[in-house]
């Protein structure tokens, strides 16, 4: 466990200092405020409307405007986790640190454990950059914070998930390139795969697709409800992910 | 110490390392010669615990490699053939975390760091960046690595490569001086570098140990004899009176130089020096030759690895 700590920290310190990490932040910053400050300007003409003129919907804050800017957090996390994980342990295996990491008295659990956390930690201050957009508006207005927690706490596990599939793209080889693409697809596959439910005629597979349905986990989170199911869903996608990094940084050792 | 049965390992056809026996015991220091693609790094990694064998045991301190890994990481200190640093860290920074890894008490991790910075002589660039440094200084950084748990067990594998000429003189009175408190293992294909400072050499040549005997023996045991080397004023005419000479088994001449191949006794070298200095040839120079290990390296690694 304190091994495991060593290299969540150290990891963390390096990747928050590293100019992938600074240049990551200042593009996802630009699109976030160019696009939030659109959606409140939206969100402003609308409530500046007659009540018959919204077309019989019900004016909240949460709905029109966080939820579009939540979608667009998990949207651009779905390219920008892989970029920042993707050098956990390609870079280790090309700079022959990965030797050090294996000749230490350490289980390959703390290994795969220990970067985990640091690229969760890293992918944690970037959603507090993004929360910083809805919590600025509570200067402005009032409005219930419940259903933003909720939110936060489903972007922080949907990001979790991003984090353990980049994690596990970057064990497979050597290059950072092909990690961050590898990154990308599992994080694209993950979403769209629920599309199969429809096409698939067997029952079982139907069903199974429709739990790892991970748009609609998620948006339970938007809508500001916590369902444990949900939340299982994500830490055991997380878990599996991990443990097949643990899989593969054992497998050096009997390879 | 280090027990090694039966070690053989196999990347698909092509065997690396065949049935390889050997062990060291504690306190000692072994080198492990052989010419590039040997199969030098590949038994330092199984022994290392990052890699499997295809067959064979490793023990190390009484352990099995394999079945009880952690423990016997703790006992080993280890520099691969390139030194596994941080580009991006500070030295101290780095060497400290080495250290939380090898699991050092959390007291003893400043003093472990400084006294591994001492022994390196790192001290002045400890707060520098590792990538800054020049290849020798982040050779010693993998050193001073390899050293900072304080391991029963340091092996080594080409810990001179890239080290200027007093680096590395320094380094091999860091090894001479680790002598005793740890049992050290020294891969290389630099013959001095074992000759300063290995007590026992082991050969190894396509997978296959061909020689293992302390260097002495090595010396004795090939060719039976030694050689001096002799630089004269006049090689004319010696050359003749010298092959008659009892113990002297073969002159060759080169120039003003003259190499003379001996039975090894004190005896001869005196006759030897007698003949040259009374025939007036004005001896200029003599001396051992230490081109000697060399012929047997030679010899052993280019016979198709037949033992």
């Amino acid at each position: 466990m304190k091994a495991l700590w060593t290299i969540a920290w150290k990891d963390f310190k390096t990747l928050v200092t590293s100019p992938i990490f600074f240049l990551t932040t200042a593009i996802c910053t630009a699109i976030w405020s160019f696009n939030y400050l659109r959606s409140v300007s939206r969100f402003a003409q609308m409530s500046s409307l007659p009540p018959q003129m919204r077309q019989g919907q019900e004016l909240n804050i949460h709905y029109h405007l966080f939820i579009d800017h939540i979608s667009l957090i998990n949207l651009i996390f779905i390219f920008a986790i892989p970029a920042i994980t993707m050098r956990l342990i390609s870079e280790e295996k090309k700079s022959g640190t990965y030797g050090l990491l294996l000749t230490s008295p350490i289980t390959a659990t703390s290994i795969a454990g220990g970067k985990f956390l640091a690229g969760f930690m890293v992918s944690l201050v970037l959603i507090l950059v993004a929360f910083v957009y809805p919590l600025g508006t509570r200067a402005f207005t009032d409005f219930s914070m419940g259903p933003l927690l909720a939110s936060f706490l489903g972007v922080c596990l949907m990001t979790g998930t991003y984090v353990a599939i980049g994690l596990f793209a970057s064990s497979l080889s050597q290059s950072q390139v092909l990690s961050v693409i590898l990154g990308i697809l599992f994080n694209l596959i993950l979403w769209l795969i629920s599309q199969g439910s429809q096409m698939s005629d067997n029952e079982i597979l139907s069903s199974v697709l429709d739990y790892i349905h991970v748009p609609q986990q998620f948006f339970s989170f938007l809508k500001g409800t916590i369902n444990t199911s949900s939340f299982l869903f994500f830490l055991s996608a997380i878990g599996f992910f991990v443990f097949l990094t643990q899989r593969v940084v054992e497998s050096s050792r009997w390879r | 110490m280090i027990e090694v049965k039966n070690l053989t390992k196999r990347y698909g056809d092509r065997i690396a390392i065949d049935t390889l026996n050997f062990k060291v015991k504690k306190g000692e220091i072994v080198g492990f010669l052989g010419p590039n693609g040997a199969g030098k790094s590949t038994t330092m990694k199984i022994i290392t615990g990052q890699m499997a064998p295809s067959d064979g045991q490793v023990w190390v301190g009484g352990d099995d490699v394999f079945e009880k890994p952690i423990e016997v990481k703790k006992r080993i200190g280890y520099l691969p053939e390139t030194p596994p640093v941080y580009m991006d860290m500070y030295v101290r920074d780095f060497l400290t975390f080495v250290a939380k890894l090898k699991g050092c008490e959390s007291k003893k991790i400043k003093t472990s760091v400084d006294l591994a910075l001492e022994k390196t002589h790192l001290t002045e660039v400890s707060n520098r960046l590792i990538q800054n440094l020049s290849k020798g200084f982040k050779q010693r950084v993998g050193i001073a690595q390899a050293l900072v748990a304080d391991p029963e067990i340091l092996i080594l594998d080409e810990p001179t490569v890239g080290l200027d000429p007093k680096q590395v003189s320094e380094i091999r009175k860091l090894i001479q001086a680790l002598k005793g408190h740890h049992t050290v293992v020294l891969s290389t294909h630099i013959l001095p570098e074992v000759q300063a400072s290995c007590e026992r050499i082991i050969i190894i040549n396509q997978g296959h140990i061909v020689a293992e005997d302390t260097l002495e023996g090595l010396t004795s045991r090939i060719s039976g004899s030694k050689r001096v080397r002799l630089r004269l004023r006049k090689v004319n005419g010696v050359v003749d009176k010298l092959n008659l000479l009892n113990g002297v088994t073969q002159v060759n001449t080169n120039g003003n130089f003259m190499d003379v191949d001996y039975d090894g006794s004190d005896q001869t070298i005196e006759s030897i020096s007698n003949l040259v200095v009374s025939d007036g040839a004005g001896l200029l120079e003599l001396r051992p030759d230490d081109v000697a290990l060399e012929d047997i390296f030679i010899r052993l690694t280019s016979e198709g690895g037949a033992r």
